[in-house]
Parts: C-alpha cells; structure tokens; sequence
C-alpha cells in the first residue's frame, strides 16, 4: 500500500483533533507495527464520555474497510478542524475497539497493509 | 445522530446492486421498446454508431446526435458495465459509489459512450497492475474520471489527424488520462479540503487545461459546441419521475421511519466524505435523492427548460450525490446565488446553459453547510460568474465543468471566510 506511513499519521491526526476539540489534557498514543499490521492504541486521560458518544464513535470507527473509499480520499483525513471524518479513518482501518476503563477512554485500532 | 439505525431492514449488497442495476434495465428495456415501436431498428443502430462517432465536446447532446431511443441504448451500456465492475470487484454499495453510478449514468446522455470511456478504464487498470494494486481501490475514481472522454472522441473524430493516426493517439491519451487520474485527483483534495463534491471536475479542468494548452500549442483549436435537443420528450420525463418513484418507495420498504428520520440528514455539513448510506442508513438516503430529484425536476419544467442530455446529467448527478453529500438545506442556499446572479446579468433562466449550472451548482452544497446560507448564497454568486468563463480554458474538453469551477470557487473563498472567522 502507497503512503502507508503517512496514512497511519493522518489517522492519528484525526483521532487526536477530536479528543482535543472534547477537551482532553492527556493523551497517550501508543503505535506497535508488526509485520502487515498496524496497531494504534490512544488513551485519553480523566474524560467523561457518555455512552450515546461511544456508540457513535464505535459505530464509525467500524464502517468495514473501504479501500476504494480510502484511495481516493485519505488526503481528506485529518485535515479539518472540526473532525467529521471518523467514518473515513473506519473506511482505513480493519478493526476499532472504543471502551470506557474506569475514567479513560480506550480507543484500540488495527490496520493491515 | 445516526448511530443505530434500528429501524432499517437489513440489505444485502446483492439486493442494493439489483436496485442499481434496474435503472439501466429500464432504459434499455425503452431504448428498444420505444425504437421498436416508433421506427427502423436500424435508425437506433445508427443512432448509437452516430454517438460513438461524434467529437463529444460540450455541449453535445446525445439525444440531438442519436435521437432518443439510441441514447437510452447508450445509457443502458455504460451503466451495465460499470454494474460489471462493482459486481466483479464486490464493491460496497455505499454513497460514493451510488453518486459515482448516476454521474456517469447522467454523463452517458452527453459525453460518456462505450468508445471514449474505455482507454480511461484501460488506463486506470494499467495503473494499478504498475502500483501492483487491486483495480477495486481505483475504481470510484475511474468511474468519475470519465470526465475527461471527450478529448478520446475530440482527437478521433474532429479530423485533426488522419484517422488512423487520430484514433491511435487519441486511445493513447485516453490510457495516459486513466494512470495520472488518481494520483492526482486524491491531491486535488487539498486545494478545496473537500468542499467541492465534484473533485474530479476540478482535477479534470486542471489536466484538460493543460492537455488543450499542448494541442493548442500544435496550432489545434479545440472549440466549444452546443448541439442541445431543443424539444421536450414526454418518455424521458417518464422515466426519470419512474426512477425517482422507485426510490421513493425502496426508501419506505427499506426503513419505514425513513420520512420522520429525514431531518436527520439535514444536521450533516456535507464536506467529502459524508456517505448517508453509513450515516442514516439506506431508507432516508434513497428517500433524499427522491426528494432533491423530484424538486430538481420540478424546477426545470416549472421556468419552461427542456429536459435534454446536458439537462438529464444535471438531474442525476444531483440524485446520486444525494447518497454523498447533498440534500435540501445545503443546496438551496447555493441554487438561490446561482439563479440571483444568473437574473441579475440578464441571463434566461430557462435555457440549457443556465439550468446545468443551477443544477450543478450543488457541487457547493458543503459551503452552505458549513459556512452557513449567506456564505453558501455568495458561493453560488462566485460559482455563477466563473462557470460561464472557464470552459474556454479548457476547451470543453472537461465533462464536469461545474466541478473545475466549483473547485476554484471553494480553494479560493474558504481561506478568505476562514480569515474573517474568530476563535
């Protein structure tokens, strides 16, 4: 896959930008690459999230990867401010898990090449 | 906001491909009905042969070209084909693909035949063997990317060349504009950040300016023309109100909330990538693009225009993208600038010209959802004024000329809205 790095950064990108328009003060971003895949792990901090939120976020997140969708729009991903393309990064990745530990927000994403 | 869409029936993508799949049947079904009825099958024959033989530059309309029973004929083929392609490569039947469908369902009316797409298509495929990618990544980009066959058609049959030459060059363009197509129209996405629906319009006029400026430069003209039907066929009318019925109710059998769960759609700003099929499910995106259908139909009868091929290709570009973008809150403020500037410099509202722009206007519609109406509303002022001058730059070669302008007007206006934005 063309630009896989840079797709991985987009990614974050977008993930980031909407955990900081919701005000987050800490985020941990964790990225293991082994062999085909990619895993993303981002932990935002002391949140409050209700589950209405995380539905919609899991929902998005896992709109089954598009790779029709992904090669002609990625360049879109990440690139505004108000972070309207969550379903674009679902259309990037294979699997998303979004769950609320005790007071963080655990969003788990797994892209293969 | 969409999350749960509890009250939508489960559709497989061999059902929503079958749903596709009718509109071309339909026009294939009266393409031979109607020319078995009316006249010679020959003249439908030779209707098609005079399709595929002509220039194709903008403005030709295939109804003026081949009569009404060929260009259905024609409709049906291309639809069919590219029916192949998201069957073979099991494309996900979600928002983008349904706009690109009808957009090039639409273009087939005028422009887009089975002789001018295909060195696009062969083109795209030869990209991806060299990217060592599945055509299936490519193929909503090629399927838009038919923007540029007029230039296939122009360099064959406009008797610049000997036509044997002609038609070599011309098929070699044609596979040159289907391997640059996709790289540079994901990169185009950055000049408007995705506020122009038609990108590939905007990524077309690019590469049509240039690939005019080198004719141009070998002493070629590549002139506009405006060969438009100018009389209105009953039948056309009929099918289309037929399709946007179909929609209508899929929409209702699909999801029966789908009229109260309208309002839904209209809290989406539109800006690519806003796929209703995944946002609010299937039964409100069928029901949307009846709607902004039925209305894009209405408003073309009701100033007395012609339902022609330019015309068709309006009406159902704006069907398709309201699967992907569009609906009425985000469009109607961009329509009211067009048609304001369009009475404001004297121009009949009623002809061709003027109506396709008005229609396909709603390239914006992300403008006016974002911005809000007044922005959207000075969009569609900016847009009026540079689409009636920027096809001279690339001589009619670029199918989606509104998206070219579309693109210049949102690269250009966001910036400025955004300097005059407070924190």
């Amino acid at each position: 896959m063309q630009h896989e790095e840079k797709k991985l950064t987009l990614i974050i990108n977008e993930l980031l930008t909407l955990l900081l328009l919701n005000g987050a003060e800490e985020i941990d971003v964790n990225i293991k690459r082994k062999g085909d895949a990619s895993e993303i792990t981002m932990i935002h901090r002391q949140c409050k999230y209700d589950a209405k939120f995380i539905e919609k976020m899991k929902y998005n997140l896992n709109t089954q990867r598009q790779s029709e969708v992904e090669g002609y729009y990625w360049q879109l991903v990440g690139e505004d401010d108000s972070s309207n393309e969550l379903h674009l990064v679902g259309a990037m990745i294979d699997t998303a898990e979004v769950d609320m530990k005790q007071n963080d927000l655990h969003i788990f994403l797994v892209r293969k090449k | 906001m969409g999350f749960s869409i509890t009250s939508e029936k489960d559709l497989s993508r061999v059902k929503k491909l079958f749903i596709l799949l009718s509109i071309p049947v339909l026009f294939l079904v009266f393409g031979i009905g109607a020319g078995i009825a009316s006249k010679d099958f020959t003249d439908i024959l030779s209707g098609l042969v005079d399709i595929n033989l002509s220039p194709t530059i903008l403005i030709t309309d295939f109804i003026k070209i081949g009569g009404v029973e060929a260009t259905f004929i024609n409709v049906a083929i291309v639809g069919l084909i590219n029916i192949y392609f998201m069957f073979k490569y099991h494309l996900k039947i979600n928002g983008v693909l349904i706009a690109a469908f009808f957009t090039v369902l639409g273009f087939s009316f005028f422009g887009k035949n089975i002789y001018n797409i295909f060195p696009i298509y062969l083109g795209g495929y030869l990209y991806t063997k060299y990217q060592k990618i599945s055509f299936k990544d490519i193929i909503v980009v090629i399927m838009f990317g038919t923007a540029l066959a007029p230039m296939i058609s122009e360099i064959s049959f406009s008797g610049i060349l000997h036509p044997a030459a002609a038609v070599s060059i011309a098929i070699i363009t044609g596979i040159f504009i289907g391997f640059v197509i996709v790289p540079l129209s994901s990169h185009m996405l950055r000049f408007h950040d995705g506020y122009n629906l038609y990108n590939i319009g905007f990524t077309s006029g690019i590469i049509g300016t240039v690939l005019t400026s080198i004719l141009r430069s070998f002493g070629i003209t590549v002139q506009p023309v405006h060969i438009i039907s100018e009389q209105n066929h009953s039948i056309i009318v009929v099918i289309v109100i037929i399709i946007l019925i179909e929609l209508l109710f899929l929409g209702l059998i699909i999801n029966r909330r789908a009229i109260l769960d309208l309002p839904q759609i209209f809290s989406y700003k539109g800006r690519l990538v806003t796929d209703f099929t995944h946002l609010v499910g299937y039964g409100v995106t069928f029901i949307n693009m009846s709607l902004i259908g039925f209305l894009s139909l209405a408003y073309v009868l009701l100033i007395g225009g012609i339902v022609n091929g330019p015309v068709l290709a309006g009406i159902f570009t704006v069907i398709g993208f309201g699967a992907f973008g569009k609906h009425l809150k985000n469009s109607i403020p961009i329509v009211v600038g067009v048609i304001v500037t369009a009475m404001f410099f004297g121009y009949e509202l009623n002809s061709t010209g003027i109506i396709i722009s008005v229609l396909f206007s709603t390239t914006l519609a992300p403008i006016a959802g974002n911005y809000g109406a007044i922005v959207g509303f000075f969009a569609g002022v900016f847009h009026m004024i540079l689409v009636t001058n920027v096809g001279v730059i690339h001589g009619g070669i670029n199918l989606y000329n509104n998206g070219f302008s579309g693109g210049l007007v949102a690269g250009l206006l966001i910036p400025v809205v955004d300097a005059f934005r407070k924190e």
